[in-house]
């Protein structure tokens, strides 16, 4: 049987995301939202935050999603504090997201149509790759925007890492980071690579990315769905703006 | 002490895991053994220096180097004194010193979307002569992530040591509890999980085979069997809100009516997603081209397997019946086929099993969704102490976990992932192969680096 036979009988599969707009399906547990709520029904979610996500606080809890690793607890422990939305659009920037949306574009007009991703495993669970890795597949099909994966530094303009940093990985991902040519854009995907997630404590790991580079766009979740990844590279070329700020 | 474990090995069975416990000032070691469908465990109190048991065994030796770099327990006539866990800096791996043979240092970054992990590796032009694994670079303290963790939070920790087969180690965390708990786990509870597990295990199988036509370069065939597997996921995500089936196993049973909802995205989408996989699968194994490149490379022998004690797609391959499933009356009502056994030993040999395995996967899936056990999916387990071992077929293999509870407190969870009981073949089954073989083989072991660095 013939490969091409059988991709023109699957037909075209993939989204138009993010120049149009995609969705996740109705259940999927992609960012807290806290509700008000009194103060017991907010520490009782918060609780349960094996990451400490949350802080209980005020009309209603505070959400710190680059903390968060979409386990749903606070919302089955405290629905009237904590709710789940189907949401993905998830990426952060460190700053003013205007303004640093305006700077990333500066930064990224010299890089002509296409960008190169460039990938470090800093200590990840392994499925950040897999979810990465998914932005190719023809669902996603990343390389119509331009996207591509490079092995080369060389030819690398964005290093995406993932997983938190481990002590043993510190040195080859500063190594990774310093053999790319400027400029040079910085994005941690998943929320371990973020903040740490529920190893904060462990004095196993160094910390999130940030503590070992400068990072530009966050991109949160256990791990990030593909759309999500799709959502913080664009935030990183400067065509969206991040939604929160951290 | 371990003379009663040299016992065992000389009586055939398998030696499936050494781990370490300290309580107090008292280390305790762990042999445990495969017997059949059960497990035996042969504990004893270690000090100063222990008996290697690789004088017997090979299976022992990457067990006992990690409990000598963790706990600082020697073994006497260790076969490989080298650290394990402890990342040497590079140089010192550099022994070989001959104008035949270079010596290549891969890793710990690697080229494509790829776990991080170094091999030292000699060669002679183009074949391998020996390589050497470096491993836990990504060690990220898990087992002592659990302690004093709320047992009903716990399963999340488990998620994290390998994302991609996060159900099969929420399972096998919550059944090692339950044992402890003696909670008797709701059957509609023990049925969503029974799907979970098989879910994963198809989308695990079509990630390895996507990247073996990946390897091949198949360009349709590896964005195919990626898409195959996509479909997975977003089943998975209607019926469990998650693309992984992350946060749903917990102590006692499942923390929502998930086999309602998997019952209801399954209805609507199993059917297309068995038919891409079915087929994308079945054009893979006859496409002759990757076929060509997979038969003959990481050959390894049936000997090889036993002697090792390598568990799941690798030593089915192998043609060595080793699968949790059989004879496991827990998850898998009704367990129906045969296991999948090939004799070859190849990589061609395990994408075989692979292959075959999905279309059975498909099939326990649906027997547990037609099933479809009525009453409660949680059972309210009461807090009891002791210690309790439980196993899981993962997608790579027999996992293995094992928790000791004190005053309702987790005090120890050692985890035996399946990953770290065939890695230490890998390296056997490259010698003779060319470089351009490395990924095939590797990609047919398909072993998750998270798990094994933990
Ligand atoms: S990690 Fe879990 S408990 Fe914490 S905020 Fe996120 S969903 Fe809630």
């Amino acid at each position: 049987m013939s490969w091409i036979g059988y991709s023109l009988r699957r037909g075209i599969l993939s989204t138009r995301y993010p120049l149009r707009a995609d969705s996740m399906a109705p259940a999927y547990r992609g960012a807290v939202e806290s509700l008000p709520a009194n103060v017991e029904a907010q520490a009782l979610g918060a609780g349960a935050c094996l990451s400490s996500a949350l802080t209980a606080a005020g009309a209603r809890a505070r959400v710190d999603r680059k903390r968060c690793f979409q386990c749903g607890e606070c919302a089955r422990r405290s629905p009237e504090a904590f709710g789940m939305r189907n949401e993905f659009e998830l990426a952060e920037v460190a700053g003013n997201p205007d303004e640093v949306r305006s700077l990333l574009r500066e930064r990224v007009r010299g890089l002509g149509r296409s960008v190169h991703l460039r990938h470090v495993d800093a200590g990840s669970d392994g499925s950040e790759e897999q979810e990465l890795q998914a932005i190719f597949n023809p669902f996603y099909d990343a390389n119509r925007l331009g996207i591509f994966l490079t092995a080369t530094p060389r030819h690398a303009d964005v290093l995406v890492v993932t997983g938190v940093v481990t002590r043993a990985m510190a040195q080859p991902l500063l190594a990774a980071h310093e053999a790319m040519p400027q400029p040079k854009l910085v994005v941690a995907l998943g929320t371990s690579a973020c903040s740490g997630g529920i190893f904060s404590r462990s004095i196993a790991v160094l910390g999130p990315v940030s503590d070992v580079l400068p990072v530009d766009v966050f991109i949160p979740g256990t791990p990030p769905s593909p759309l999500t990844i799709l959502h913080g590279l664009w935030v990183a070329l400067g065509y969206a703006a991040a939604r929160g700020r951290s | 002490m371990s003379a009663q474990a040299r016992s065992r090995v000389a009586g055939g069975e398998r030696l499936a895991w050494i781990f370490a416990d300290r309580i107090g000032r008292q280390t305790r070691l762990h042999y445990v053994f495969a017997n059949g469908a059960s497990l035996v465990d042969v504990g004893s109190d270690a000090a100063g220096s222990v008996q290697s048991l690789t004088p017997v065994t090979p299976a022992a030796e990457w067990y006992e180097r990690e409990i000598r770099d963790r706990f600082g327990l020697e073994f006497e006539n260790l076969s490989d004194d080298r650290p394990l866990v402890r990342v040497e800096p590079p140089d010192e791996l550099r022994k070989r010193e001959s104008p035949e043979i270079s010596t290549v240092l891969y890793g710990p970054i690697r080229s494509g979307i790829v776990e991080s992990a170094r091999w030292t590796i000699d060669t002679a032009g183009e074949t391998f002569v020996e390589v050497a694994p470096s491993m836990f670079f990504k060690h990220r303290g898990l087992e002592e992530r659990f302690v004093g963790v709320e047992l009903e939070l716990a399963p999340f920790v488990a998620e994290h040591v390998s994302g991609a087969t996060a159900s099969s180690h929420a399972a096998a965390f919550c059944r090692a509890v339950e044992t402890v708990a003696d909670v008797h786990v709701p059957e509609r509870a023990r049925a969503a999980r029974s799907v979970l597990v098989e879910l994963e295990r198809v989308a695990q199988h079509l990630d390895s085979l996507g990247k073996l036509a990946d390897d091949g370069s198949l360009s349709v065939g590896s964005a195919q069997t990626f898409a195959a597997k996509e479909r997975v996921h977003r089943l998975l995500a209607a019926g469990t809100g998650h693309r992984f089936g992350r946060g749903v196993c917990c102590v006692g049973g499942t923390r929502f009516d998930v086999l309602a909802s998997l019952r209801e995205a399954c209805d609507r989408e199993l059917e297309e997603v068995e038919r891409h996989a079915r087929s994308v699968v079945q054009t893979l194994v006859s496409t002759q081209s990757l076929l060509d490149r997979l038969i003959g490379a990481g050959k390894l022998t049936y000997e090889q397997v036993v002697r090792f004690g390598a568990v799941g797609p690798v030593a089915r391959g192998s043609g060595v019946s080793c699968d949790a499933r059989t004879g496991d009356d827990y998850f898998y009502t009704p367990l129906t086929g045969e296991e999948v056994l090939e004799s070859n030993g190849d990589a061609a040999a395990r994408a075989l099993v692979r292959a075959a395995e999905i279309q059975r996967s498909f099939q326990l899936i649906r027997n547990a969704l037609s099933a479809n056990p009525p009453g409660d999916w949680l059972a309210k387990a009461a807090p009891r102490d002791g210690c309790g071992f439980a196993r899981v077929e993962a997608p790579q293999g027999e996992l293995i976990y094992f928790v000791r509870i004190e005053g309702g407190r987790l005090m120890r969870v050692a985890i035996r992932p399946p990953s770290y009981a065939n890695w230490p073949l890998f390296v056997p089954s490259l010698p003779g192969n060319i470089f351009t073989d490395f990924s095939f083989i590797e990609h047919s072991f398909a072993a998750s680096q998270s798990e094994v660095d933990r």
